[in-house]
Parts: structure tokens; C-alpha cells; sequence
């Protein structure tokens, strides 16, 4: 179970990239102006809930830089997809402090207390939610099916109602009328008024008696539905790769609000908090001593790489056919596991505990508001090499402590940190193919093992993503 | 589908029929008046299960007739768009051909007929494959699912097709025979 996360998690991007891209959350009275324009914020809500389990909605909206209200909205509409799970309560500062622990104790992050807005909570309804990946992951299929299907029926016009035309008069008539109609000889159908032979519509006359335009237009539209099922293939492709990998994987449950929170702590005082202490450490599926809870993240550093090959979801279809493709970010496993080599490889790499902090950042890449593109790529250049560095320091730290005393130094406010740097995120999404270079030669100084890295990581992210492709061909059924 | 629900009538008795089984004469009559008709809004009344009460009549001035409130449990059966039903062909012309549920009328027209199958004039008109494997006359038993269907205040008729998955015809009328 605890390794099935990142699968999942990759299986959620995607389909926030194939399915809610261009989606607007748009309020009953604003107008439709360029501000307003909020497309995109839909994946980048789904990205940030892949990284959490159980959130309190303002939280979320909070470390996201939503309006809550907005951020509301967008999960009404998840809930409405089926994609997340919602949860409300009446809650005192005591419940509230009770998720809070939760949290923390998800986090491993115990020492750290409660954010002090929190305490002030009185008894206010909170709404909280998190991902239903086994509905995700049925809903998902469900959908491409029901599109494929949508576009064969037609292609077949197998659902449509034949119509008939009488040559001579030419009224229309429905299958649904024939009843009526039937010749005495029982043979074919005849007008009611004029008592003329029926011809089916699309038979070759009535097609002439119609004109050419209408078989033109008929055929430009047999085109499109082909066209349009090509694309679904080609378009989708990773999705429904990605739909047959997770297939026989166990599906991660949080269960409901109140068992998820209450395993939390109950993990948290019986695990004394291990190495981990960033949630989103914690959601790539590295279960503490084979536990069966995800969120009990061992030690470990991982940046992502994602900024390394951007291309837009459009490319997926495009270079299909090459094996060893080049993996766009979101493609790409979000963690980049690093080898103890490498971890000593970068001994000389000085600590410093506010970079440290801010390295969680990495993790939000994908939080990007995707109309800023190509803005900031020399600052993204120097965060993301600001943020390597601090992975390593932290790493190094790590090896220096003992789990237990190491919470308390990074524990601080890394979970606070991890989302307060919005323009760097949209900066690391941003990345553009061609920065590729720039960037690797920067990072190659500080760490030898760097560059090579990078390649490694693609290879393995290619390689696993053709090797399930003769899975059951589930969407014909 | 089929459904067992609860409906209520207003029967009109003769009061010819006043005395000991009366009863029974107004169980008899709402049979009589109720069971294989149709309406748009419940479908085909199937059969009466049961009848639950009988309201006090009500004499109709000048005429000496009574009418009783009646509430009785049915079965009804009204076909619905995305429903397979298995249907008896009662007639095949080359627009389509023509078949009943029980009560239902279905229209298979000829382009929601298998693009194999090609259909065959003379005494018993036909839809047959050009390996003659698959025929569709009348009084073969088809599987088909309702694409449209047209309800009327009294009346249910429906559009099919066969042209889909595991539909088609289901025996074969000369085999059996
Ligand atoms: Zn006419």
C-alpha cells in the first residue's frame, strides 16, 4: 500500500491536465474579463491535494494564495466529479487542535505546535477534503469510455432516430411516426398527405433532393468524429497508461475524517515521530517500517526535477511512437531519490537551516499559475539551483543526526515554508525545454553526480512507462 | 421495465350488480377495465396483484350508477430508452422490420440492422447475412435496445436497434421447426 502513492498521485496530475486544463471556476456574477480568468487553478488545486491527505480547506487555501471562497468552489466541483472526498464539522479550538496533531503527527513533525491562528478557533464549521483515488481512478475510466463510445455511436450513427422524407411534398417524418404509415401492402412507409413512398433520409435520393451541401456537411462530419477519436487515442495516451499501472495496485484510502485523524495520532505517539517531517515527504509512499500508513514518511531527500523538460500536454500524442521519450514534469516521478554517494559527494556543502527550509519548495512545482510562462528564468535558474543546494545540505544534516534530534532542528516550520513561494513555483513549472542546459551546468559544480542524474531519472521514468503498455484493453467492454 | 405499484380508479358499476358479490363483480370489472391498457405516464398495466381498499360509492344522480374509489396494486411494464428487450418480429419490409414486447411495438429501422445483414423480398421477407447463417423474419425472436421511444397518452412505441453489441436475433424460426 504505502508504495502505491506515487502512482496514484502521477495518475491524478494527468487527469487534471487531460480533463480540467481550461476549466473556469467562475462566480454567478463576475464578469468574464482577463482577471477573472482563473483556468488552470482547477490542476493546480488537484496537484496540491496529491501532496496532502486529509486538508482543512482554508489551510489549503491559505497555502495556496486562494481566496477560500474560490478555492471552495473548486472543490464543489471536484466533489461533483467524484474526485475528492469532503468532510464538514462543527469544531471547537479543541477538534481544531485535534487535526492539527493530526497533521503534525502525519507529518512526523511533533514538536512543532499548532499554528497559532488555529487556537482561536471557536465552534466554526470546517470543511476539509482529500483525493478518493479508487472513485478517481473509476470515474477516470468511466469517462474515456463513455467519450470513446459517445464518438462510435455516432460514428455508427447507432443512436440515431432515422428520419424520412416523402420525394414529393417533401415533409419529414420519424422512425417514431411510422407506426401510422405503413402502406396497406405492408411494404413501405407512405406520406399522410400525399400518399407518396417514403425514403429514408439518408438514402442516396433524398440526399439529392436535400442538395450536395447536406452530404458534404455529413461526410466533413464523419471526418471530425474520426478525427476526434484519433485524438482521444493519441491525446490520452499516458492517461490510459497510466490507468493500466495503477490497475493492480492497491488503491491508497485515507478513510474517512475522523479514522484518518485518529490513526494519524495514534501512529504519531507510538512511532515517536520518525525521520520525516514534511508532509509532502510523507505522501510519496514511504511507509516507516513497513507500516500501512503512507503518511509516516522515512527519512529521505528528494527533489524534483520538474523543471527540466517542459512540454505542453498537447506534445504527449506527438512522440508517441519514440521509446525514450523526454518525460514532461508531471510525467516524471515527483521524487528524485538520491544514492548515498551522491549524499557524500556534497560533504562540502555548507548547512545553513534557512535554505533548508525553503528546499521544501521543490516540492511544489507543479503549483504554477500556467499563464505566467517564461517570465523569471533566470531567478527560476537560481531558485532551483538555491533549492538543490538546500536539498543537500538537509540531506547532509540528516546523516549527521539521529532521527529523533534531527526533528528538532528542521522540525521548525517546514510544513509552514513549503508554499510561500509562489513566484519561484511558478518559475520551476514555467521552465521551458530549452533552459535545460543553462541549468544542469550550473548544478554540475556543486554536485558531480548531478547532470547524470537527471538522464537517470528519465530512463527509469521511460522505461516504466512502456512496460505495461499490452495491458488489458479495458475500454472496449 | 417492469414495476409493481399502486394506482387508484374510479369504477362505475351497474346497480344490476348490487348485492352479495359485489365485491368480487368490482374486482372483476376493474380487470376487466384496467389490465392491458396503456398509459403514457405508468406504461402497460400487466396484471392487478391485488386490490387494497374500496372507497364508499357514490350513487350518480338520475342514472342509479355508483361509483366506487378503488385503490389496487399492479404490475406495469413501460419501456425505457437504454433498455434491452427480447422481441417477437411480426413484420419485415425493407425499411426495417417491425416487433413486439408483450405489449410494446418496436421499430428496427434498416440502418440500425447490421450493415451485413441484407434484406431479402418474396413471400417472407427477410434480413439475412451473405452467408445465410443469421436471418431475421417474422416470429424471430430478437434482442434489441430502445433508442427512442414515443409515449402518447394511451399508446408506448418504441425505436430499436440490433446494431450493437450481443443484440441480434436470439433462435432461429426454420431451425426450431
Ligand atoms: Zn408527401
Amino acid at each position: 500500500m504505502a508504495m502505491s502513492m506515487e502512482p496514484f498521485n502521477r495518475l491524478v496530475r494527468l487527469v487534471a491536465r487531460a480533463f480540467y486544463d481550461d476549466i473556469t471556476m467562475k462566480g454567478e456574477n463576475q464578469p468574464k474579463n482577463g482577471r477573472s480568468d482563473n483556468r488552470g487553478m482547477a490542476v493546480v488545486v488537484l496537484d496540491a491535494l496529491t501532496r496532502r491527505q486529509w486538508v482543512r480547506e482554508e489551510d489549503l487555501a491559505k497555502s495556496l494564495k486562494l481566496h477560500s471562497k474560490q478555492l471552495r468552489r473548486t472543490l464543489r466541483f471536484f466533489e461533483e466529479e467524484k474526485l475528492v472526498t469532503r468532510d464538514h464539522r462543527k469544531e471547537t479550538a479543541k477538534g481544531a487542535k485535534i487535526f492539527s496533531a493530526a497533521v503534525a503527527a502525519a507529518t512526523a513533525d511533533g514538536k512543532k505546535n499548532p499554528r497559532e491562528g488555529e487556537e482561536k478557533v471557536k465552534l466554526h464549521t470546517h470543511s476539509y477534503c482529500c483525493l478518493d483515488y479508487a472513485q478517481i481512478y473509476d470515474v477516470v475510466r468511466y469517462r474515456i469510455h463513455k467519450m470513446k463510445k459517445k464518438l462510435k455511436d455516432e460514428l455508427d450513427s447507432r443512436n440515431t432516430i432515422q428520419e424520412y422524407i416523402c420525394p414529393a411534398c417533401k415533409r419529414r417524418y420519424s422512425a417514431l411516426d411510422v407506426l401510422q404509415l405503413i402502406s396497406p401492402t405492408g411494404e413501405h412507409f407512405v406520406c399522410e398527405r400525399c400518399n407518396n413512398e417514403l425514403i429514408a433520409e439518408s438514402d442516396k435520393l433524398a440526399s439529392q433532393e436535400m442538395g450536395d451541401g447536406d452530404e458534404n456537411a455529413r461526410r466533413r462530419h464523419r471526418e471530425y468524429l474520426k478525427e476526434m477519436l484519433q485524438k482521444i487515442e493519441i491525446q490520452l495516451k499516458p492517461l490510459i497508461q497510466q490507468i493500466n499501472r495503477v490497475k493492480d495496485l492497491p488503491v491508497p484510502e485515507f478513510g474517512s475524517l475522523q479514522a484518518w485523524e485518529a490513526r494519524a495520532n495514534a501512529a504519531g505517539l507510538l512511532n515517536g515521530d520518525p525521520g520525516g517531517n514534511d508532509p509532502n515527504r510523507a505522501n510519496q509512499g514511504q511507509g516507516y517500517g513497513g507500516t500501512p500508513m503512507p503518511y509516516l514518511g522515512e527519512t529521505k531527500v528528494e527533489v524534483a526535477l520538474s523543471g527540466a523538460e517542459v512540454k505542453g500536454e498537447e506534445d504527449n500524442g506527438a512522440d508517441i511512437g519514440s521509446p525514450m521519450k523526454q518525460l514532461p514534469p508531471w510525467m516524471i516521478q515527483e521524487g528524485m531519490n538520491l544514492t548515498e554517494e551522491q549524499r557524500r559527494g556534497r560533504g562540502e556543502v555548507k548547512s545553513d537551516t534557512k535554505i533548508v527550509s525553503s528546499s521544501t519548495s521543490t516540492y511544489d512545482i507543479d503549483e504554477k499559475k500556467p499563464n505566467d510562462v517564461k517570465e523569471e528564468d533566470k531567478s527560476i535558474q537560481d531558485e532551483y539551483i538555491k533549492a538543490y543546494y538546500a536539498a543537500m545540505v538537509k540531506r547532509q544534516e540528516e546523516l549527521k543526526m539521529h532521527q529523533k534530534t534531527q526533528n528538532e532542528l528542521l522540525g521548525g516550520d517546514v510544513s509552514n515554508v513549503q508554499e510561500t513561494h509562489p513566484g519561484r513555483q511558478v518559475g520551476m513549472k514555467a521552465k521551458r525545454e530549452d533552459d535545460d542546459v543553462e541549468w544542469q551546468e550550473a548544478a554540475i559544480p556543486a554536485v558531480a553526480n548531478g547532470a547524470p542524474k537527471v538522464n537517470d531519472l528519465n530512463i527509469t521514468a521511460s522505461e516504466s512507462e512502456n512496460e505495461d503498455d499490452d495491458g488489458v484493453d479495458w475500454e472496449e467492454g | 421495465m417492469f414495476f409493481h405499484m399502486v394506482l387508484e380508479r374510479n369504477l362505475l358499476l351497474h346497480p344490476r350488480h348490487f348485492g352479495p358479490h359485489l365485491r368480487e363483480k368490482l374486482v372483476m370489472k376493474l380487470m376487466k377495465d384496467v389490465e392491458g391498457t396503456c398509459s403514457g405516464r405508468h406504461g402497460f398495466v400487466v396484471a392487478i396483484t391485488a386490490v387494497d381498499g374500496i372507497g364508499k360509492g357514490e350513487i350518480r344522480e338520475g342514472t342509479g350508477f355508483v361509483t366506487f374509489p378503488v385503490t389496487y396494486q399492479c404490475v406495469v411494464f413501460r419501456p425505457f430508452k437504454g433498455e434491452v428487450l427480447e422481441a417477437v418480429v411480426t413484420m419485415v419490409n425493407k425499411m426495417g422490420f417491425f416487433a413486439e414486447a408483450g405489449p410494446v411495438q418496436i421499430f428496427v429501422s434498416s440502418h440500425l440492422i447490421p450493415d451485413d445483414m441484407e434484406f431479402q423480398t418474396g413471400d417472407m421477407p427477410n434480413y439475412t447475412t451473405s452467408d445465410g447463417s443469421v436471418k431475421i423474419q417474422s416470429d424471430s425472436e430478437v434482442r434489441l435496445k430502445i433508442i427512442g421511444t414515443r409515449v402518447d397518452a394511451t399508446e408506448i412505441f418504441c425505436i430499436g436497434t440490433i446494431k450493437d453489441d450481443f443484440l441480434g436475433v436470439i433462435n432461429d424460426p426454420d431451425a426450431a421447426v
